[in-house]
């Protein structure tokens, strides 16, 4: 049966040999290009993200002195008081520049104060009523074009419909970049406010209550359910057709569209149960129905993972079934148990499919109080300002993706740390 | 509101805890017989029967004094609301929840149902706090029977660990029950609606119809009319998109599945499994944001310039076409989706290249074969079975993803294969006509249901023939 | 004999005399190819080295080792020419030592038996010899073993080319999940062996035929390889190597899986090719040793501790361990 002579033969293995290695380098170049694209993606989106978002994390304030014109305030109500007016009226006459009858250039300069003047101004005469008639710097921000114009963002080639602020609002800008009026400072106001209309007063604390309040509902519910189910199914359950059901049924729950729950969360939470649109109460429980199969599944394969030793052990001391469980595997299995279960916590942290249809699309200014006040969510909110025209949204949508995804790292950091921690190889 | 009573439950229940201990060991004490359980067992046999039943009636009212309501109060309504037609008469009942919670009614009534709507408010209000009240009597004396059956119960002969194990495991087998009643849920509040919309809609214009342009049918007087609601558009939009998902993801995710299991050292291996699982934790509206603002941009400008040097030449019509190339192509949400499914792939292909057994790894470079020879002649047709339910369930998640489709492909229902045009697709559907002010009854809100049924029956059979088609080839090497 | 694995054979023997480090350059040099790295319980770092084997004792000494350490027992008996000769091979799983300065001479046309009890390292010295440790992360090979007299553990030596002359059957059979036919096919398929689909059914035939499987399997040569029986299966792997026409072929206990009357038909086989191959069996059972080999090794702790005709070793073994194990003592 020689396949060939030996020396016929040996060429053959040889002949082949050169495109065989050349097939094989190719094959592998294909592994590492594909290991390369998916690591590139990776690197390429936080890039992008932090690229945009790193600029909302730091905003330009404006102090100027504000004559508190007793004429124009009135004591017992100074927050009825129109300040970004008065403020900019007094500002176009230090630039020397008379207005026309309508005001228009003192409109121009007033759409360069934030609103958040005008609260700052009321409050300090609150505070000190003795400060009317007086001149007192006052620090703001800026409006959000005009932060924008600061860092850079929006420039004189900027073709007019895609910017505001016009040629000469960049001149008094520069003006008063130059006075040294304007200086840079952390955006404290992302991270002390809930959502706003004006971007230079939107923040992203209340949007993180609200997901905070939803997780603990979830967490709360889906927790104590999914680790009874799942011990109930590895420790208890009978071999049977219901039981077969229910494994089934999980394994393909975990599988069902995260949108499908939310419509789950329409019909049955709000139309059905009549509780709250766009309350966080919801929002868990459709997250809790969503992470039930997840932790069902993490927590049944760390209890497969404790050995039957001890299982046997406990029995044979005399412990009951239910003792055994509770008392040797359960705890045993607790590290990996909590693992799956943050791990669950964090992506449903990061769901936002379902938050939408049960109503968190909606604008809720400030911060929430309770389980079933109106509320939004950390990536409802993303969702939201991305969706908004103001180009200042932009940069704070990314970081509000950034906020998001520091928590969730933090999340999976405590995962990775609790699985090394008690990690135990039997 | 009666949930505010449940800190009164709990303390009501370890007061029956501790309480059933102390009856207990004072009644051992004063028996001769050795008792069966210890006191704590007993404790917990108090506990069970104060908490559960009270729980159960909070539940149960939790779950059904919404529906309660809605029909006491249309049993009780004055007939110029009952006379309403069904959409009006829920809108204006939930007006009336609202104002009777304090809040702002979500339209504003003429002025005689103005009227109305404050004094059914007021009725609402009335009958709420009465089922309130209701609830928490109900749960009281639930507690309470069950703590005077206790009472009479415990005794040194009462096998109080066995009824207390038996009671736990009741509940973990409800727990689990819980998975079932959720798909329950999701089979019946889907048909429940679906059905509604389809008496509307007929179902085969729904399933055939071309023609996919919900908004006309909110005018009231279009509703349900034809021709709106054929959602072939959207199944072909969505088949378009997770079609160019898949042509990413199959191939990328495969090839790092291979490189990770058979060519990567240990070391790469701990370096790119972690990058591979951070790609897949990142929430999928953050795909949405950066293929809505950064890849989508691109590929425009990509096509449009591309489209500028063709213009004049030989291809002026492609030209043309390319440089009037919209954002939202099918494209670029195909491509971000195909990126996010890498990892999914990849991971689940990992494992099944690893169910392989070694030994016939070991066959096939005992005869002298190159690791690529290997996988491609040996282990990618044993792991192909495994592979192909991997890439079904890719498909699955493909379907049914919402966020990148929604922030990156357009709301356009057009009939159309080509991934430069702008498609919808079932999700972005779901989500646009959930979304918004109106009520939940109008048909456009039930058309969503449909959509919404019809994404969970499709999605719900790829998933169980992948995992078929899984366990069968796990089993085959087990 | 001229060896086809050599690319170069003045550099190949170059490499024999002066160490293997001195030829980096050669494109095709083995080592470029690592196949079946899959292990990952080991640490990985010296994965590479394996392919370059160590000889500092042979450089110093500026003699080939064969000349320099005799085998363990002379060769007699009826065996052929020497075919693998081992010299001071020691095998390491990363810290651990598996195998300590083995040397052996392999006789041609011959069925030497590897036994002792287990984790003696017989199966290990085995892979040496078709170079599958190099598949194994953290294992290293020291020491020498040449065929035909040409050091196969130098990077002039392809592993594929080797394995294409030092066929393997494994303990429990592993036919590949493909038919029958593609089973035997592999083979004169990826080293490109046959030219034309009518040659490559030849090759099948003769393969199955020489394996004794042609009668059972003729008329279902593209049904599934994995649905024959145990024994099949084992004899079908056994087709699947000798299709390329090797020069050797490993046997790594290919009956521990089989019952009495498939194990009865392998031995009636291995007894058949051994006129025309170097065969080498390990087995746990010293009846079979007995019944199939010439010449018998007997390893323990990872040493070699005799060898010699196999009925020598079996009525008169010259070593204590080895009457004792023979005799069921321990092991």
């Amino acid at each position: 049966m020689s396949v060939a002579p030996v020396k016929a033969r040996t060429d053959r293995l040889q002949a082949g040999l050169k495109a065989r290695y050349a097939r094989e380098r190719r094959f592998k170049l294909y592994g590492v290009m594909a290991i390369a694209v998916a690591v590139g993606f990776l690197l390429l989106l936080l890039g992008r993200i932090i690229e945009q978002g790193h600029t909302a994390f730091y905003a330009h304030e404006l102090t100027i002195p504000v004559y508190m014109d007793p004429a124009r305030i009135d004591r017992t109500y100074p927050q009825g008081t129109n300040f970004q007016l008065l403020v900019a009226e007094q500002q176009l006459a230090r630039f020397g520049i008379t207005d026309d009858a309508q005001g228009t250039q003192a409109t121009a300069m007033r759409t360069l104060l934030s609103s958040e003047l005008k609260f700052r101004a009321a409050a300090m005469i609150r505070e000190n009523p003795a400060l009317i008639g007086q001149t007192v710097p006052v620090t703001a921000p800026v409006s959000d074009e005009a932060d924008l114009y600061y860092k850079g963002e929006i420039t004189a080639e900027t073709p007019s419909d895609q910017r505001r602020v016009s040629d000469q609002q960049m001149a008094w800008l520069d003006q008063l970049k130059s006075d040294g009026a304007v200086q840079a400072k952390f955006n404290s106001a992302l991270f002390q406010n809930g959502d706003s209309t004006e971007p230079e007063q939107a923040g992203v604390l209340g949007a993180v209550v609200g997901s905070a309040l939803m997780l603990l509902v979830t967490a709360l519910i889906a927790i104590p359910i999914g680790v009874g189910a799942a011990v109930y199914l590895e420790e208890f359950s009978p071999r049977n057709r219901l039981t077969d059901l229910i494994e089934v049924n999980i394994n393909n729950l975990a599988a069902v569209p995260s949108i499908v729950y939310g419509l789950l969360g329409v019909a049955l939470f709000i139309n059905w149960m009549n509780l709250p649109r766009s309350s966080p109460l919801v929002g868990g429980l459709v997250l809790a129905l969503m992470a039930l199969p997840t932790i069902i599944i993490a927590t049944r394969s760390s209890l497969k993972a404790v050995p039957p030793s001890i299982r046997e052990a406990a029995l044979a001391m005399g412990a009951s079934k239910t003792q055994t469980v509770f008392q040797h595997v359960l705890p045993l299995a607790m590290p990996g148990v909590m693992t799956g279960t943050i791990i669950s916590m964090a992506h449903a942290l990061g769901e936002t499919a379902p938050l939408l249809l049960i109503g968190m699309v909606s604008f809720v200014p400030g911060i929430p109080g309770g389980l079933t006040e109106p509320t939004g969510a950390l990536p409802s909110l993303v969702y939201i300002w991305e969706n908004a025209s103001e180009r200042a949204f932009h940069e704070r949508t990314a970081a509000a993706i950034l906020v998001l995804l520091a928590f969730m790292i933090v999340m999976n950091a405590a995962a990775i740390l609790l699985r090394r921690r008690f990690e135990r190889r039997w | 509101m009666i949930w505010l009573f449940l800190p009164v439950l709990i303390a009501l229940s370890a007061l029956a805890f501790f309480g059933g201990r102390e009856i207990a060991s004072r009644r051992a004490g004063a028996s001769a017989i050795k008792a069966h359980s210890r006191p704590s067992q007993h404790g917990y046999y108090a506990l069970i029967w104060v908490g559960v039943p009270a729980l159960v009636v909070l539940l149960a009212a939790a779950i059904f004094s919404g529906p309660i309501e809605q029909s006491v109060m249309q049993a009780g309504a004055p007939d110029s609301i009952a006379q309403l037609e069904p959409f009006r008469r829920d809108a204006f009942f939930n007006d009336a929840r609202l104002v009777s919670a304090g809040q702002q009614p979500h339209q504003i009534w003429p002025q005689a149902l103005a009227e109305q709507l404050t004094q059914e408010a007021r009725r609402y209000g009335d009958l709420s706090r009465l089922l309130s009240l209701g609830c928490i009597v109900g749960a009281l004396v639930a507690a309470t029977l069950g703590g005077l059956f206790v009472y009479t119960r415990i005794s040194p002969t009462l096998r109080a660990r066995n009824r207390v194990e038996g009671w736990i495991g009741g509940v973990l087998f409800t727990c689990s029950v819980v998975a079932v009643l959720t798909t329950l849920g999701i089979v019946f509040s889907l048909l429940w609606d679906s059905l509604r919309f389809f008496q509307s809609v007929p179902i085969a214009e729904f399933l055939f119809g071309t023609q996919w342009s919900p908004q006309i049918a909110i005018r009231a007087d279009q509703v349900g009319s034809t021709g709106a609601f054929g959602a072939v558009p959207l199944f072909a939009g969505t088949f378009l998109i997770m079609l160019i998902a898949m042509l990413v993801a199959a191939p990328i995710g495969l090839f790092s599945a291979i490189y990770l299991s058979e060519y990567a050292s240990r070391t790469s291996r701990a370096v790119f499994k972690p990058i591979l699982e951070i790609l897949a934790g990142v929430p999928t509206v953050v795909y949405g944001f950066f293929a809505a603002l950064t890849v989508g941009p691109a590929f425009r400008e990509a096509f449009n310039g591309l489209g500028a040097l063709m213009v004049g030449g030989p291809l002026d019509g492609l030209g043309q076409y390319l440089m009037l190339v919209q954002n939202q192509m099918a494209l670029v949400a195909g491509a971000v989706m195909g990126i996010m499914l890498i990892p999914f792939v990849s991971s689940l292909s990992d494992d099944i290249i690893n169910a392989v057994p070694q030994s016939l790894r070991d066959g096939s470079y005992a005869m002298g074969a190159t690791k690529s020879e290997t996988v491609k002649r040996v282990l990618l047709p044993a792991a192909l079975p495994g592979i192909a339910g991997a890439l079904l369930l890719a498909m699955s998640r493909a379907i049914g993803e919402t966020m990148i489709v929604t922030m990156a492909a357009g709301l356009a229902a057009n009939l159309t294969l080509n991934p430069l045009d702008t498609v919808t697709t079932v999700t972005v559907q779901i989500v646009t006509l959930l979304t918004g002010d109106q009520e939940f009854d109008s048909p456009k809100t039930l058309a969503a249901f449909g959509l919404g049924l019809t994404l969970f029956l499709v999605t719900l059979l790829l998933n169980i023939v992948a995992q078929r088609i899984v366990q069968k080839y796990r089993e085959q090497y087990d | 004999m001229k060896l086809p694995f050599f690319h170069n054979p003045a550099k190949a023997s170059d490499g024999r005399e002066g160490g293997a480090s001195d030829n980096p350059g050669l494109p095709l040099m083995g080592g470029q190819i690592v196949p079946g790295v899959t292990d990952t319980t080991r640490p990985d770092e010296t994965r590479d080295e394996s392919f370059l084997t160590p000889e500092p004792e042979a450089d110093a000494r500026g003699a080939p080792a064969a000349q320099r350490v005799p085998a363990v027992t002379a060769a007699s008996g009826t065996a052929g020419p020497t075919k693998i000769m081992a010299r001071d091979v020691s095998v390491f799983y990363g810290e651990k030592q598996a195998l300590y300065d083995v040397s052996l001479d392999i006789p041609d046309k011959t069925v030497t038996a590897l036994i002792g009890p287990s984790g003696c390292g017989k199966s290990t010295f085995l892979r040496t010899m078709n170079r599958m440790n190099d598949t194994i992360q953290g294992c290293r090979v020291t020491g020498r073993i040449e065929m035909d007299g040409n050091d196969i553990n130098t990077k002039a030596i392809d592993p594929v080319l080797l394995r294409a002359q030092v066929g393997m059957v494994f303990q429990k059979p592993n036919p590949f999940p493909k038919t029958i036919y593609e089973n035997v096919a592999y083979g004169p398929k990826i080293h490109g062996l046959t030219t034309n689909k009518t040659e490559l059914d030849g090759v099948v035939e003769a393969s199955l035929k020489r394996a004794g499987l042609w009668e059972e399997v003729a008329d279902r040569l593209h049904s599934a390889g994995t649905g024959l029986s145990g024994g099949q299966q084992q004899r079908l792997v056994i087709a699947r190597a000798i299709a390329v026409n090797p020069e050797v072929i490993l046997m790594d206990e290919p009956c521990s899986a089989l019952d009495p009357i498939a194990t009865a038909k392998i031995e009636e086989l291995i007894d058949e090719l051994r006129e025309r191959y170097c065969i080498v069996i390990v087995t746990h059972s010293m009846a079979q040793a007995a019944r199939v080999s010439q010449r018998t090794a007997f390893f323990h702790m990872g040493r070699l501790v005799e060898t010699g005709n196999t009925e020598e070793i079996f009525t008169n073994p010259r070593e204590r361990r080895t009457l004792d194990y023979i005799t069921g003592r321990f092991g």
